[in-house]
Formats: structure tokens, sequence, C-alpha cells
């Protein structure tokens, strides 16, 4: 069973829930960008929670050869005849996710299915590929959902709340007001964010002169180049790296910090 | 010392026992809860699965742990000297570039820690008389395959990458990453043959 993509624009890549403990092979976990909302997606369509979707950043338009069962991870399950077509637009969020009843039948590579940018293994989805899907398709198709997944209104009013930081664990890198100032200032979600890092426009956070040593990094630390401006690191993110970091996202506000559309503001806490 | 330090809510890290990368890597995985490891210069990181439970004495143990039985693999990898930064490194060694190519590809190498970018080894054992400091100027793109040194180490950029080594060669005809995973491993002993 195979679909194709008719228009890919932005960054449209599969993706699952990762790969899991080869860091020590300086191979970062990569996986979903906001898991919660590919975890949603898959659910509409009564997938396993980490079977192969379409991450998008921007928009995907497909077209199915045979029916099939597709959901976002906003909109309920519905069928797309043959010949259909589904339009999925990441706007006004940063990311959307787009579920088909089976997963998507991506080989299973080091140990995953997803894409990992980093070390060529998959790559973007482009205008005219055609996508197969694995298993299930055949199977009966997924209960109606009785709503659908994560409402947008609910998501928005979470999205006020600070994002959690747990300061540290290179204080002795920056001046005392730094983390002072992450957490009272409003700081702006760069469009050149991607997989790799989260980039934040605001005031920039003073470093004190400590030389920079190559240290293990982890999903959602804060890291801060010499021009003070802070990087969320994402799931591409390199396993060490030098610049200082100031503070790590709490795991469960990591979510909706990447879900937080370019342009778009956010503040910390801690 | 069994002091550890948080890295957010889901990880933690701290000093590297002087033991090598393998056997950090064997011990602390064997933790309860742990899901990955970062073994650095002089840092180790443990990666949880939830929030972490760490007893200080599992960090004062690894001082004693036992070293991980497995000898490591040894590596020829083809060498082609022919690096865009190869004339410089040798005038600033006051050496010739044949020189240059010479002592890298005496040395056996031992990959010490793996960071960077998927698959990056650091390898230590670069010879002395080859120690030069990182570029000033670090290129924006480096190539796939390029051999480069800098400090006591000497590292194959497994990727398209941006890096501030010294380029002195490329491998030939070897994918430092393919669908199985990086081709070096911590651990293995690697020599360049031109």
């Amino acid at each position: 069973m195979s679909f194709s993509a008719v228009r890919a624009l932005g960054l449209v890549t599969v993706q699952d829930l990762g790969r899991q403990g080869h860091m020590h092979q300086a191979v970062p976990p990569g996986g979903a960008l906001v898991t919660d909302r590919l975890i949603a997606a898959n659910r509409a369509v009564r997938n396993p929670d980490g079977a192969p979707a379409l991450e998008i950043l921007g928009q995907l338009a497909i077209r199915a050869e045979q029916p099939l069962y597709a959901a976002t991870d906003t909109t309920a399950a519905r069928l797309i005849p043959a010949g259909g077509e589904l339009v999925v637009t990441s706007e006004p969020r940063r990311v959307a996710y787009l579920a088909l009843r089976g997963g998507l039948a991506a080989p299973l590579v080091f140990g995953g299915r997803g894409a990992l940018l980093c070390a060529n293994l998959g790559g973007l989805v482009r205008a005219g590929q055609r996508l197969e899907l694995a298993g299930l398709a055949e199977v009966a198709p997924p209960a109606p959902a009785t709503a659908a997944p994560g409402a947008p209104a609910r998501a928005s009013a979470e999205a006020e709340l600070p994002i959690r930081l747990i300061a540290g664990p290179d204080p002795g890198s920056f001046a005392p007001e730094a983390l002072t100032l992450l957490r009272s200032s409003e700081y702006r979600i760069l469009p050149s964010s991607n997989r790799v890092g989260t980039r934040l426009d605001g005031p920039a956070l003073p470093r004190t002169g400590a030389p920079e040593i190559s240290r293990p990094m982890v999903l959602g630390a804060i890291e801060v180049p010499r021009d003070g401006k802070p990087i969320a690191l994402g799931p591409e993110h390199p396993t060490t790296g030098g610049y200082p970091i100031v503070a790590v996202v709490a795991r469960d506000d990591l979510g909706r910090l990447f879900s937080i559309r370019p342009g778009g503001t956010v503040r910390f806490t801690s | 010392m069994a002091d550890w330090i948080a890295l957010g809510d889901r990880a933690i890290r701290f000093a590297r026992p002087a033991r090598s990368a393998r056997t950090l890597v064997a011990a602390v995985r064997a933790w309860p809860g742990v899901v990955d490891v970062v073994v650095a210069r002089h840092d180790v990181a443990a990666y949880f699965a939830a929030e972490p439970r760490v007893d200080p004495a599992w960090i004062a143990a690894l001082a004693t742990a036992p070293d991980d039985p497995d000898p490591g693999r040894d590596l020829a990898l083809p060498a082609i000297y022919d690096g865009p930064d190869l004339a410089d490194v040798a005038r600033a060694l006051g050496r010739t570039s044949e020189e240059v190519c010479r002592l890298h590809a005496a040395a056996t190498y031992t990959v010490e820690t793996m960071g960077f970018s998927p698959g990056f080894a650091y390898l230590a054992g670069l010879p002395a008389a080859l120690e030069l400091p990182r570029r000033t100027t670090p290129r924006t793109r480096v190539p796939a395959g390029s051999i480069a040194i800098a400090g006591l180490q000497t590292a194959v950029y497994p990727f398209d990458s941006p890096g501030g080594w010294h380029l002195i060669g490329s491998v030939a005809g070897v994918a430092m990453f393919g669908l199985d995973g990086p081709l070096l491993q911590l651990g293995d002993r690697v020599r360049f043959v031109p």
C-alpha cells in the first residue's frame, strides 16, 4: 500500500520515537521533535505509539493510491479515498504530525525507522516521492474518535505557562546574573531553529572567560555560544560540545517549548 | 570523587575516572535506570529513562571497575595524504609534507572518545611532533572522509560538517558511518595506510 507526496515544503521527515542507547557512539536519539504529538497522531489511527509517521515543519500534501486512514495530532482519523488528497500545514504551530493507519514502512536502520539527518539516515520527504505503508492498513478501520486528540485550544492555553528549567551544570561559565536574566526575560523562537537546536532571540546571557571544553550534551540543554544567545538542543543534538550549559529544560516541558511557532515567544522558570 | 551534578532531570554528569571509555560505558550502562552513556575527555554523563536515582557509591566504584575484557579491534584505514592544510601544517612544524605524512601514518591510534557528530571518533596518540592548536578560523564545511589533526589527536570526519581541525588528507573508499552505524568503536586501535 502506498501513497505519494504531492508537495513538501519546509522540513518534512519520517519520524518515530528515536534510537535510544547510541550516544556513546556520538549518535543522538533523534525521533520526533514533539513526541507527545506524534503519539497523539498514532493513537488517532490506532497505531502503536511509536509507529513511523510524518513530521511536518512546513506543509505536506499527499495523494492516496488506495483508500487509507489518516489522522494528524489535532484531527480525528478520516478515510482518504483512492485518488483523494490531504494537505497538512504546521502553521500556526511549529510542527504537525500525520499518521497513517498501519504506520509508514520505513526500513529498520541502526535500530530505528525515523530519519536522522545528521547521520544521513533517511532524508527529507520530497514532492513526487512514494511512501509505503506497513501491514495493518487492510485490517478493520480505526474506531471513530469521540474527540479530536490534543484539541488546539487546550494546547495553546498550556503554552502560556513558563517552561521549567533545571539550573546548571556549568555555573562557573556564566556571570551570576545569567540565570536570573534567562528566567525573567521573554525570548523569541528564531526561524533558523531546526531539529538540532531551537535558537532563541532575546537578552544575551553573559559568560565568564572560562575555556570551552568538550562535554556531554543532553536533549533540552540550553547551551550558550559566545554571543550569549541561548540554543535549546533538539533531537539531533551533537552528543558532546564546547558551549557551556546554563540550564536544561525539564523533560516534561520540552514538547511545549518545541511546539512554539517560529516568531513565538517563551518564558522560563526554575 | 563520587560527586555528581544534574544535567537536567533525566541525566547526571560527573568527573571522569581514569579508566578506558569502553570500561566506563559498560559499567555505567549496568546501573539501574540508565539508558545511555557519554564519555568525554573529562566528564561522564549517564542518561536515565526517568528521574535519576544515583548512589554515589556507584560512581566511586568506577575507579576500580574491572577492565572491559574485550581487547578491541585493529583497523587499517586507507589514507590519501593530500589535505588542503598539509603544506601549512608542515610549514608550521618546520617539516616537509612527506615527514608529516610519515609521522602521522607511523602511529597507532586509539578511539578514546566519540562525540561532535555521529560516529566521530577522537583518536588519541598523535605524535607530539605534530601537535598544533586548532585553526583560528574553523571551516563552515569539512568534506566527509577528511583526515584531520589538532592537539594530540587525529580524527576522520564521518559527514560533511563545520570543523576547526587541520585537514591533512582523506580516507579512500571507506564509509565512516553506514547502515550499521559507525565504523569506529570505543577502544578500537586504528592505523592509517597511505
